[in-house]
Parts: structure tokens; C-alpha cells; sequence
């Protein structure tokens, strides 16, 4: 009896969960059918989703095209910057009377050269416009233009095209260009340490300095301590120190230049340069050489204040018909960067030989020809330039005397659009 | 035996045959000596201790430039004012622009302080945008993972090296940023100022807020107006820390940090720009602890 219960008992709960896992079953297979049906619909809505996205995206496409550019090549505009120099200027001498001064045994008469002195007027100066414009023509060329715009003249200052893809370390450079003789001789006016020209150069080779139609070749030596090694070819047209004769005029330039780093930083820098060619005296030709040495010692004192001192010393041997003269001058500055907005510097030039014919100036004292320069720079930012200095100048003979020249200015210089790189 | 001596020579030459690599900054030369290896021979350009905007342009520089093979630049602007001069100057076409030898890094990073109108009236802009990712060790695989690219493009014979190196250095910095994220999760929120915008990328990417910078305008030296008013702003804000680089004047900061009970935190921008900062790892610990302390 008691077995038949409790299987009957078995029976009946067995039967009863029979029932309920149908139902669970039943109950889940709804619930399968929902999830079904909603994944069904969200895939839908998403369709349509991407589908409103995509047209939305293809709209603004659409509306963002500029319908004018379809020709358009501003992306390979060249890098351009454009610079401006003036100045305010006080000068003891009169304006009628600096464009006629002499540098005895260099210059005789400076307007008779056609050549008018930078910051010519006392008062207001506007001195240049420059544009500068520098692209890289295709994959084996760059090519650098500035033209010097001046109240009187338009002049290409540099044109040229450069090499980008020689191997062995070579680079070669042809069109109208500054040389690389000397350490200042390369560099343009507006990133001088100071407005004027160092006077031996002035005396050398005019305001240009060596700048002429030609052929550069440069190397730099695979070696851990920088060497690099020069050689130019120039139309000679610098009719300063070479020919006059415009047949057979030429003019060669070689320099060798080497940098090792003292102390990380502690840099040197030093060149040897030399420029051969001929002058024309008397309807001889004869040779002209000039000899350069430069040194640059640089002491970083931190990431914006530096003490630079820069110095060149110049000698021209010049065979003429009867003698040769032998003449030779130095400059040597020292520049103080304070910080990212303050500069001082003082620069001394000198005349050492003046081996030449002085005859013309009997009666003046021709020796201990020199100058003193001292300038304070302020940047408000990078790109412009307010400059105070003043300079006095023991190396003019205006009107048959020797006149002391004593002169202040404040120049302003600003160089917007593409950045140029900060000097060595 | 002469034979025998050529050969090793020429051996030797052929063992030793490493690429010459460029980096432009210190903790992209370290990372390229992770992936290379022994088989590249790192010169790092720029010095550490200087604004990394404004490298003294030696020419010995020219010198390095002239050897290489590889030049890894950080690019976005930033090597704008001395490195140009330098290449043209070295005439080496193998890293010239357009030349396979040039890794320029930003084109591998999605910049963030991308200025949609670029003028110098607001300073000097980065016109591609903030050029100063490497601040952030998040950068740190993508960095290696375009140098490494870059090596088995140039030199396809060591792929598997690199490959190898490359996977190796990979787990170790997964394994470093987990560590580093749990650490800088208790930093969320945090409001500090900079000097200049060098550490946006990793501000951005641990949720700390910038209220200001020292300087008023990029490039532009502080002003006792533009001083006055972030001292204002960081009192309101409730800001307690100054983020100070190496290189810069730190006169400012002290100034403000006496106006407002801030600290002023020394952190480096480059591998070595601070006593301690020579590893990878350490670099970043110490930015993530002085940014937090």
C-alpha cells in the first residue's frame, strides 16, 4: 500500500514538472520571437541610420567644395616672407656732403661710384622692401629668389637654383648669389648684428659684397667634425677690387671651413677664404687676390641668452701697372643675447695697411682709420626688430678733410610670412 | 692569410653595418634605440636642456646631418627655426623632404590644438597644431610603431629584428600604461596652469584640466597684465599647481605661486631634461607624479 503511494506520489510530481518545463518552453520561445523581432527592427532603423549619415556626410561634402579650385595650385605656392627696414637717424654731417665721403685708399667719392650710402639722410630713412621666396621646384631642385626693392631701384638680390639630390655630400648652386667667402658675406642686410656693413668689406667689395652671377660647388665631409669645402665661379662684375674690363673679366672664390664643439655649449667656427681674379688698370690686366679668415666662438647660456664673438680679418693684394698695393682691415663684434627679446652688442672695425697711392690726400691724415659700434636690439616677438645704435666713425675724408662721423640711429626691421631659421 | 684578412675586414664591415639615425629629440632616440637595437647607430640633435623651438643651429649639427641614413623629426612646426638651414646645408639627399630617409613623426599622430584660422597676431601658432605629443607615454607605441616602419622600409634584410624588438618593447609598455593609468586615475579632475602648452596631450588623456598658461600668448613672454589675470582665475579655480619647464624663466611662476599657495612643479619636456628622467619609464614617472603629487 505504502509502495503503490508513493509511486503514485512519483507519478504525480513527475507529471507536474512535465507541465511546468513545458511552459518555461513555451515562455521562452516567446520571448525568443520578441528579441527576433526587435533585433529585426533596430537593424532596420540602423540601415536607415547610415543611410541619413551617409547623405548628411555626402551634403556637406558637397557643400564644402570649393567649385572655383578644381584648377587650383595654392598648395605649391613658395614659402614667401617679405621684409622692411627704416630708420629715424642723427648725423653731424651734412646729407649734401655723406654722399661724396672717400675712404681713403678704397673709396674715392661715394655717389661717383653710383653707389648711395645705406641710411643716406639725416632724419627719416625708408631703406628697402624685400621679398623672399623660396619653393622646392621638384625632386632634385630648390629654387631662392629676394628682390631688394629700394625707393630708387628694383634689384634681384640673390636668384638661384640649388641641388637636392647629388650624393656624396656635393651641392652645386648656379644663378645670382651671394657668396659663402668669409662668414658675413652670405648674409642679407636685415640679419646683420648691426645696420651697417663692416667697413672693410665696405671697402672691398661695396654694399653687395661679392654677389654675382655664377656657379657654386660645395662638399661636406663625411666626418664627425664638420669640414666643408667651396668653390665658386662669378661673371666678376665687382668692379671694386676686380675688373673693369668686360671681355675678359672672371672671378674665382675657394674656402675650406671647419666647427667643433668645445663644450656642448662652447662652438667654434673658423674659415680660411681666398678670391682671385683681375683687375683692370691702366688697359692691363692684372691679378687681384683677397684673403679671409673668420673665427666665431659662441658660449650658450641658456636656451635664449648667448655670448657671441664674431671676428674677420680682410687682405687685398692688388697688382697694378707700376706697384702693388697690399691692404688689409679687421672687424670684430661682440653680441650679448640677454633673453628672447634683448640684444648688445659692440663691434670695432679697423683699417691695418693701407699700402696703396695716398697721394691725393696730401695734407690729411690718412692713418688710424676706424669706428666704433655699439647697439641695443629689442624683439617684441621674433619676426620684427627695433634697433638703437650708434656708431662713431674715423674712416671718412669728406670734402678734402678728415671728418669724424658720429651717428645714432633706431631702425625698425620686421620680416613677416615664413619663418626664417634663427642664426648660428 | 692575406685573403683571409680581407675578408674579415670586409666581414667586419658587413657585421657592423648599422644605419645611421637622426632624432631631433632625446625620447624619439630612445625610443628608435629600442626598435634598432644594434643595428642603428642614434645621434640625438638637440640638446635636452634646451626650448626644444630653439636649438642653437651649430654647425656640427651639420656635420651629424650629413651622415645619416634616417632622420626622425618630430615635425608640426617645431623644428621650424633651426633645422631647415641645417639640412640644406648638409647635402645629404638621402633625408632631404620627399626623400625616403625623412620620418617626419607628426604625420603619424592625430594632433589635438589644431587652430582652425592661423595668424602671428595670436603668437607663435603651430599652424598644424600642438606639436608636443611626446610628452604623453600614450604616443609612446605609436612613435615606435612608425619607427619601426620606417627601419624595415630601409633596411628590409633585418625585418624580423625589428619585428622582434618591436613586439618585445610593445608587451613591456602595455604592461607599463596599465600600471600608469590605475596610478593617474587618482588625478582625474585636477585643474593645474603651464608655462607653455607642452603637456596637453597628456592633461587631455587623464582628465586634468589647464586653466592657463604662464605665457600670454605663445612664444610671448609674460606680462604683469596677463600675470594679474591668471592669478585671478587659478585663485576662483582653485588651482594648486604650476607646470614649469626647464627652460624657461622661472620667476613668473615663483611669482605666482607666492600670490596663490600653488606649487610650482618642475616637469621635463624630453628624456634627461630633468635629473632622473634618462629611462623612458622614468620620464614619464616623474611628469605623472609632478603633474599629480
Amino acid at each position: 500500500m505504502q509502495k503503490k503511494l508513493l509511486l503514485s506520489l512519483f507519478a504525480f510530481t513527475s507529471l507536474l514538472a512535465d507541465s511546468e518545463v513545458e511552459m518555461l518552453k513555451q515562455q521562452l520561445l516567446q520571448q525568443q520571437k520578441i528579441t527576433q523581432k526587435l533585433l529585426t527592427r533596430i537593424e532596420a532603423l540602423e540601415v536607415k541610420q547610415k543611410k541619413v549619415v551617409h547623405t548628411v556626410q555626402q551634403q556637406a561634402a558637397i557643400k564644402n567644395v570649393n567649385t572655383s579650385a578644381s584648377f587650383s595650385q595654392n598648395a605649391y605656392l613658395p614659402d614667401m616672407a617679405f621684409i622692411l627696414n627704416m630708420s629715424a637717424l642723427d648725423r653731424n654731417v651734412k646729407n649734401s656732403n655723406y654722399t661724396t665721403y672717400d675712404i681713403p685708399g678704397f673709396i674715392n667719392n661715394i655717389g661717383a661710384t653710383g653707389e648711395l650710402p645705406f641710411n643716406k639722410n639725416d632724419g627719416f630713412n625708408f631703406n628697402y622692401a624685400e621679398v623672399a621666396l623660396r619653393s622646392t621646384v621638384d625632386p632634385y631642385f630648390d629654387a631662392f629668389a629676394i628682390f631688394h626693392l629700394s625707393p630708387a631701384a628694383f634689384a634681384i638680390e640673390e636668384a638661384f637654383v640649388k641641388t637636392r639630390a647629388i650624393p656624396y655630400g656635393i651641392q652645386i648652386k648656379v644663378g645670382t648669389f651671394k657668396s659663402d667667402f668669409g662668414r658675413i658675406n652670405s648674409k642679407h642686410q636685415h640679419v646683420w648684428q648691426f645696420d651697417t656693413q663692416p667697413i672693410i668689406y665696405k671697402s672691398l667689395f661695396g654694399p653687395d659684397g661679392i654677389s654675382d652671377a655664377g656657379i657654386q660647388a660645395q662638399w661636406v665631409a663625411p666626418t664627425d667634425t664638420y669640414i666643408m669645402a667651396g668653390v665658386e665661379a662669378f661673371a666678376g662684375t665687382n668692379s671694386r677690387s676686380f675688373g673693369a674690363d668686360t671681355q675678359n673679366r672672371h672671378l674665382y672664390v675657394g674656402y675650406l671651413k671647419s666647427s667643433v664643439d668645445i663644450r656642448d655649449d662652447l662652438s667654434v667656427l673658423g674659415g680660411v677664404s681666398i678670391a682671385h681674379g683681375d683687375n683692370y688698370d691702366n688697359n692691363v690686366t692684372n691679378p687681384t687676390n683677397i684673403y679671409g679668415l673668420d673665427l666665431t666662438l659662441r658660449n650658450q647660456l641658456g636656451s635664449y641668452s648667448s655670448l657671441v664673438w664674431q671676428s674677420e680679418f680682410l687682405q687685398r693684394d692688388k697688382k697694378l701697372s707700376t706697384r702693388t698695393d697690399k691692404q688689409s682691415g679687421l672687424y670684430s663684434e661682440l653680441i650679448y643675447q640677454y633673453n628672447n627679446n634683448w640684444y648688445a652688442g659692440v663691434r670695432y672695425d679697423t683699417i691695418l695697411k693701407n699700402d696703396t697711392d695716398l697721394s691725393a690726400y696730401s695734407g690729411v691724415d690718412t692713418s688710424n682709420l676706424d669706428r666704433y659700434t655699439a647697439k641695443i636690439d629689442y624683439h617684441p616677438f621674433p619676426m620684427s626688430r627695433l634697433r638703437l645704435q650708434y656708431s662713431y666713425d674715423r674712416t671718412k675724408v669728406i670734402e678734402g678733410e678728415r671728418k669724424d662721423i658720429n651717428e645714432i640711429s633706431l631702425s625698425l626691421n620686421i620680416a613677416a610670412g615664413a619663418h626664417g631659421a634663427h642664426n648660428y | 692569410m692575406k685573403k683571409l684578412l680581407l675578408l674579415t675586414i670586409l666581414l667586419q664591415g658587413f657585421l657592423f653595418a648599422s644605419l645611421r639615425v637622426d632624432t631631433t629629440y632625446s625620447t624619439m632616440g630612445l625610443i628608435t634605440q629600442k626598435i634598432g637595437g644594434d643595428l642603428v647607430n642614434v645621434t640625438v640633435l638637440g640638446s635636452s636642456k634646451y626650448d626644444p623651438h630653439f636649438i642653437v643651429p651649430k654647425p656640427s649639427l651639420i656635420a651629424k646631418l650629413r651622415r645619416a641614413d634616417l632622420l626622425i623629426m618630430n615635425g608640426g612646426g617645431l623644428e621650424l627655426g633651426w633645422l631647415p638651414p641645417l639640412l640644406r646645408a648638409a647635402n645629404n639627399a638621402k633625408i632631404q623632404n620627399g626623400a625616403k630617409g625623412l620620418l617626419d613623426m607628426s604625420h603619424y599622430i592625430s594632433m589635438i590644438d589644431v587652430p582652425s584660422s592661423v595668424s602671428r597676431a595670436f603668437g607663435d601658432v603651430h599652424a598644424q597644431g600642438n606639436p608636443h605629443f611626446s610628452t604623453d607615454p600614450n604616443q609612446v607605441l605609436v612613435m615606435a610603431e612608425a619607427i619601426k616602419k620606417k627601419l624595415i622600409q630601409l633596411d628590409p634584410e633585418n625585418e624580423k629584428i625589428y619585428q622582434e624588438n618591436f613586439n618585445v618593447f610593445q608587451k613591456k609598455w602595455q604592461r607599463y600604461l596599465q600600471n600608469f593609468d590605475t596610478k593617474m586615475q587618482m588625478c582625474q579632475g585636477k585643474k593645474v596652469v603651464q608655462y607653455h602648452e607642452l603637456y596637453n596631450y597628456f592633461l587631455k588623456r587623464y582628465d586634468i584640466q589647464s586653466i592657463g598658461n604662464i605665457e600670454p600668448l605663445p612664444g610671448i613672454s609674460p606680462s604683469s597684465k596677463h600675470t594679474l589675470a591668471l592669478i585671478m582665475s587659478m585663485r576662483q579655480n582653485h588651482v594648486k599647481t604650476i607646470l614649469q619647464d626647464v627652460y624657461h624663466e622661472q620667476k613668473t611662476a615663483a611669482f605666482i605661486a607666492s600670490k596663490t599657495g600653488a606649487k610650482v612643479q618642475i616637469i621635463p619636456h624630453d628624456i634627461r631634461a630633468v635629473k632622473g628622467s634618462d629611462t623612458l619609464e622614468n620620464f614619464y614617472n616623474i611628469i605623472g607624479k609632478r603633474i599629480c603629487n
